[in-house]
Parts: structure tokens; C-alpha cells; sequence
């Protein structure tokens, strides 16, 4: 599979079929997901009908992390392996990733506010999801800085490998410093500490939120492919009118 | 709900979250038309690729 839509105009066939489906899955999945998270799950002891918050705060991190780590893979497949996908990827998934990030961090100050009393605090977890934020800052105005889409792409994919190491930061902060942030209570060793009945929302919204994040990644990466045919042809076209006018 | 304190604090995240993904889709729907626009009126102005196929 990986050989066969490393092929563009392949990929692009393969988006047009599988965009709708991925999109219209993902939002149902969502949809019963938060209706599971309003209507059926109850408020929780200590937070009240502030819990309702974190049934998009924590699908939010989650990919905030996944898109960084599938940036990662696909800079990988641009040094290494010199994939004709792989930089497209990398930078189709470079806003996505930042506007997860972005709603994780506004959505958790807004659930911090009201249960610590604070918009804000310098904390582990939440210092090393700023910086996560800002590193897609960096790759995308990397990714704007340069004419060439090649040279970007490996000028990016060094940057986002040597972000990377933020990752692990990120995820077991709250493990190694002493946070305010809670932690983990869903992926941990010994199984998860929430009730089955706000469990099964959280889960179904972020499988939701994945797809249709799957989704935009692919209509992304169909949108760049574009732009880079558009640049192609723009250039084969300056290039004609540059020979008719020498000849 | 409708009584919590705090629901100022869960409506603006759901607003929030509302507002940044239709940002996102609109802003990869309108790329995708200004590309494909431009492509056409290359492709129509006789710019061709030679591995061109109607994959589009």
C-alpha cells in the first residue's frame, strides 16, 4: 500500500474516494461521542459540569501529540527514504497539528480557570504543549521561508525530528516534575482510572476527532499536491515564454 | 447544566472548538479551490505535464 500511493496522481484518486467517508464517519463518531459526553455521562464529584470541558480538551492533546508524531514519520520518509509523499504529508499535517494544539491550550485554560483558579501555569505539561505550539509556529513559517518545496521540506524535516524530542516531554512530564496537571488517567500502567460511563464518550469523541483529522491530513496533502503541479506548470510556462522570446 | 456556575467556562470551549476546526475546513476548502482554479487556467492556457492522467 505504501509503494502503491507513494505514486501522487495515485494518492490523489485514492483522496476523492476516501475524503467524504473518513470526514462522515469521523463526525458521527464525534456527534454520538459529545452526545454520550452531555446527555448521558454525569457530572464528576470533585470538577461538576466542568468535566464537560475535558471531553474536547483531551482528544485535543491527544492529537496535538499524534500530528507531531506523524510530522516526525513523514521527515523521517523525506531524509531517509526520499518518499515523493512524505514532505507533502509532513507539511500538510503542520497546521492541523498547530490548530489541535492551539484548541488543547485554550480549552484547557478554560477548564483551568474555574478548577485551579488560574488561566495559567508555568507547569511541566503545560510549558511542554506551549512549546509543542510553538515548534509548529516554526515549521510552518520554516515551510513559507523557501521558494524551492524540496529545500523546505528537508530544512522542515530536520526541525520537526529535533522537535520530536519534545514529544516524551510532553507526554510524561506529569510523571517526571511535580505538576498541577493531573496524571495520566486514561493510557497508564494498571488500566484506566475513569468511570466506564465518562470513558466511553472520551474515547468515542477522539476516535471521531482522529478521522476527521485523517480527513483534513488527506485533503491537506491533496491541496498541496495541487499547489506543487501549479508551481510546475507556472514554471514550465515562464520557462516557453523565456524561449520564444530569446528565439 | 443550565445552573452551573462554570458554564460560561464549557460554552466558550465548545465555541472555541467550533470555531478552530471550521477555520480549518474552510481554509483547506477554499485551498483547494484556488488550486484546482489555477491548475485549470494553466491547463487550459496548454500547460501539460508529461505524466499528466485525469486523476483529478
Amino acid at each position: 500500500m505504501n509503494l502503491t500511493f507513494a505514486n501522487p496522481s495515485r494518492f490523489l484518486a485514492f483522496a476523492r474516494l476516501a475524503i467524504p467517508w473518513v470526514g462522515a464517519l469521523g463526525a458521527v463518531l464525534a456527534g454520538i461521542g459529545f452526545y454520550g459526553a452531555f446527555a448521558l455521562a454525569p457530572a464528576d464529584y470533585q470538577q461538576g459540569e466542568t468535566v464537560r470541558i475535558i471531553y474536547i480538551h483531551v482528544p485535543a492533546a491527544w492529537l496535538s501529540t499524534a500530528c507531531y508524531g506523524m510530522m516526525a514519520l513523514s521527515s523521517i520518509g523525506t531524509l531517509v527514504w526520499r518518499h515523493p509523499l512524505a514532505d507533502v504529508s509532513a507539511k500538510a499535517m503542520a497546521p492541523i497539528g498547530a490548530a489541535f494544539t492551539f484548541l488543547c491550550l485554550i480549552t484547557g485554560s478554560l477548564w483551568g480557570r474555574p478548577m485551579w483558579g488560574a488561566w495559567w501555569v508555568w507547569d511541566a505539561r503545560l510549558t511542554s504543549v506551549l512549546v509543542l505550539f510553538l515548534m509548529y509556529c516554526g515549521i510552518l513559517a520554516l515551510w513559507n521561508a523557501y521558494e524551492d518545496p524540496a529545500r523546505a521540506g528537508r530544512a522542515a524535516a530536520v526541525m520537526t525530528l529535533v522537535g520530536a524530542i519534545n514529544l516524551p516531554i510532553v507526554k510524561f512530564s506529569v510523571d517526571w516534575w511535580n505538576t498541577l496537571h493531573q496524571p495520566a488517567s486514561v493510557f497508564r500502567m494498571g488500566g484506566s482510572t475513569i468511570d466506564a460511563s465518562m470513558l466511553w464518550p472520551l474515547l468515542t469523541v477522539a476516535l471521531g476527532l482522529t478521522l476527521v483529522m485523517v480527513c483534513l491530513h488527506m485533503a491537506a496533502m491533496r491541496n498541496e499536491i495541487l499547489r506543487r503541479r501549479v508551481r510546475t506548470l507556472g514554471l514550465m510556462a515562464a520557462s516557453r515564454e523565456t524561449q520564444g522570446f530569446s528565439a | 447544566m443550565m445552573d452551573d456556575p462554570h458554564l460560561g467556562f464549557i460554552v466558550a470551549a465548545y465555541l472555541a472548538a467550533i470555531c478552530i476546526l471550521i477555520g480549518l475546513v474552510y481554509w483547506i476548502v477554499t485551498d483547494f479551490r484556488l488550486q484546482k482554479k489555477a491548475l485549470e487556467e494553466l491547463e487550459a492556457a496548454g500547460a501539460r505535464r508529461r505524466s499528466d492522467g485525469d486523476l483529478r
